[in-house]
């Protein structure tokens, strides 16, 4: 069972049970297989990237971990998802939605919901159970760790869509953030974005370690090299994807010992 | 955004450009003359009638003197009820079809053929089948609520088939999206989709307003003649296009009054259109990116 969620909106100052723990990993579209035989420890706290060829099946290891993947008609996941305190992520009887509240997703291109930038926070905040009265100063706090509070604080009440690609992007982020995630999960969220705007991004998702756990998938290796401590690198063997290196990033950047991957990363690297 | 280059039309001075310029402005040019045309004879044959006493007075002479007053109760009332009537099960339907089966699936071809079928019936089929449904079969004789219900059904297809459509052009990242926030596919589809398509929900309206306001056929056997005020939707109710139909058709002298009362039912169109066109704007001004 989930344990009782923290009544505190935003991220927690220390972190505790967000790692993940996952274990001979597969997700099947139908007769395809997209990923194989994952195995993969996600640390605590910590900014784990999965880098790769498009067609790996990184997002769709995304989709299984915070169980996306109920809603593709014809997905199966197999193997095991545990989160840190043991719980069976694959569960059926798991309540998702709380679940994917502890589990956040951030995408790739920036999807405001088409409400003012209020509506945005009171819609999820509202849903999850926090008091109306709690939702301006909850989301107040989550805009300005994203550095938007100023940017936006006098027009709450616009639509969100007025914002620019990289506002909109850490209106996203606060988003998740505001329902005080154990983990987030980002989906290449830079790779809509322009240069400038993608540095300020980073910025803010490098400035989440410690606080939550953050799996990014992004095929900026450069990127995966500032922020990330451990890296996966995505690779398809016998027709599906499967991580082929994994660990530290300076170790698997330095030399990673797969020949696939050593080459991926030196060319992107180079 | 507004284009760099707004004309599309390339704007050369070779004759064929010449000649296809012309044919586009006379084209455009008889559309105008024919909405012209019909506001011309309107107003020069109903004007002489209008005035505040024929909007509210009782109908006298079969209509050739007095005023609409009960008609346009009973036509607004008729209105009001085949929307009260229509609304929820249209939305509900566009949703299913929209959020809860899958595309393609049996159940799905199924209800959007149904859909499609029900809006190619003829109104004058409606009419008949209100009669004999509503009228008497469920005893609600010549009533308003009769009418109402036989308009809901009418307009029921087009309402699905919008709201279906609005609900299908918006951006289908929303629903991940939604649901990787924990949210419900309730609050998803009552906070975050239905108020996206809210506008294309407003034109659906429109249009069955508009359609609900020009029936006459299938209103005849169904809220009938009846030129008293209305007191209760049991009660008979002629609606504005009976009543010009009748004047027009079966009253001696009857034109003027038949005029003024077309003249009414316009306005009361355009009021009805341009009041869903503000609410849409007014919706764009606080949701959209422009």
């Amino acid at each position: 069972m989930i344990p009782p969620s923290s009544s505190d909106h935003g991220p927690v100052s220390s972190c505790s049970c967000g790692g993940l723990t996952l274990t001979g990993v597969s997700v099947h579209y139908r007769d395809f297989t997209a990923l194989r035989d994952v195995n993969l420890t996600i640390p605590d706290c910590g900014i784990t990237a999965l880098v790769g060829p498009s067609g790996c099946g990184k997002s769709s290891l995304l989709n299984a971990i915070n169980r996306l993947t109920d809603l593709i008609p014809g997905c199966r996941v197999g193997g095991s998802l545990r989160d840190g305190v043991g719980t069976e992520l694959t569960d059926p009887t798991l309540d998702v939605l709380a679940l994917r509240r502890r589990i956040g997703m951030v995408f790739q291109k920036p999807n405001p919901f088409p409400h003012s930038i209020r509506r945005n926070f009171e819609i999820p905040l509202r849903e999850h159970g926090l008091p109306r009265a709690r939702v301006r100063e909850v989301m107040e706090k989550n805009l300005r760790e994203v550095g938007l509070w100023d940017e936006v604080s006098s027009r709450l009440d616009e639509s969100a869509l007025k914002l620019s690609g990289g506002q909109q992007q850490r209106l996203c982020i606060a988003r998740a953030l505001a329902l005080g995630p154990e983990v987030i999960l980002f989906d290449e969220p830079c790779s809509a974005l322009d240069p400038i705007s993608s540095a300020v991004v980073e910025e803010h998702i490098a400035a989440l370690r410690g606080r939550v756990t953050v799996v990014i998938v992004t095929h900026n290796l450069a990127q995966a090299r500032r922020i990330a401590d451990r890296v996966g690198v995505f690779w398809i063997r016998d027709g599906a994807g499967t991580i082929v290196e994994e660990g530290e990033v300076e170790t698997v950047f330095g030399g990673a010992k797969d020949a696939d991957a050593w080459r991926y990363l030196a060319g992107g690297a180079g | 955004m507004v284009s760099l280059f707004p004309a599309s039309f390339t704007r050369t001075r070779r004759p064929g450009d010449i000649l296809l310029g012309i044919a586009g402005g006379l084209a455009s040019a008889v559309t105008l003359l024919a909405l012209g045309c019909i506001l011309w004879d309107l107003v020069r044959l109903g004007l002489p009638h209008l005035s505040w006493s024929f909007l509210t007075g009782e109908v006298t002479e079969n209509g050739r003197s007095g005023g609409i007053g009960p008609i346009l109760i009973s036509t607004l009332m008729i209105l009001g009820f085949a929307l009260a009537f229509v609304i929820p099960p249209a939305l509900g339907c566009a949703i299913w079809l929209s959020e809860m089966v899958r595309q393609g699936s049996g159940a799905a071809r199924i209800i959007t053929g149904s859909v499609d079928l029900l809006a190619s019936v003829p109104s004058i089929v409606f009419g008949l089948f209100g009669m004999s449904f509503f009228c008497q079969t469920l005893g609600l004789g010549f009533s308003i609520l009769s009418g109402s219900l036989t308009l809901a059904c009418m307009i029921l297809p087009l309402l699905v088939r919008t709201t279906l459509s609005a609900l299908q052009s918006l951006p289908a990242d929303l629903r991940p999206t939604a649901s990787a926030l924990g949210l419900s596919g309730a609050t998803m589809i009552g906070k975050i989709l239905l108020p996206a398509a809210l506008p294309g929900i407003l034109v659906g309206i429109t249009l069955g307003v508009g359609r609900a306001l020009a029936e006459t056929a299938a209103l005849i056997f169904t809220s009938g003649y009846a030129t008293r005020w209305p007191e209760s939707p049991s009660d008979s109710g002629r609606a504005l296009s009976v009543h010009i139909y009748d004047l027009a058709m079966n009253i001696p002298n009857g034109s003027g009054a038949a005029s003024a009362s077309a003249l009414v039912l316009l306005v009361l169109i355009v009021l009805i259109n341009t009041t869903a066109a503000s609410l849409a704007a007014r919706w764009h001004r606080r949701h959209s990116a422009s």
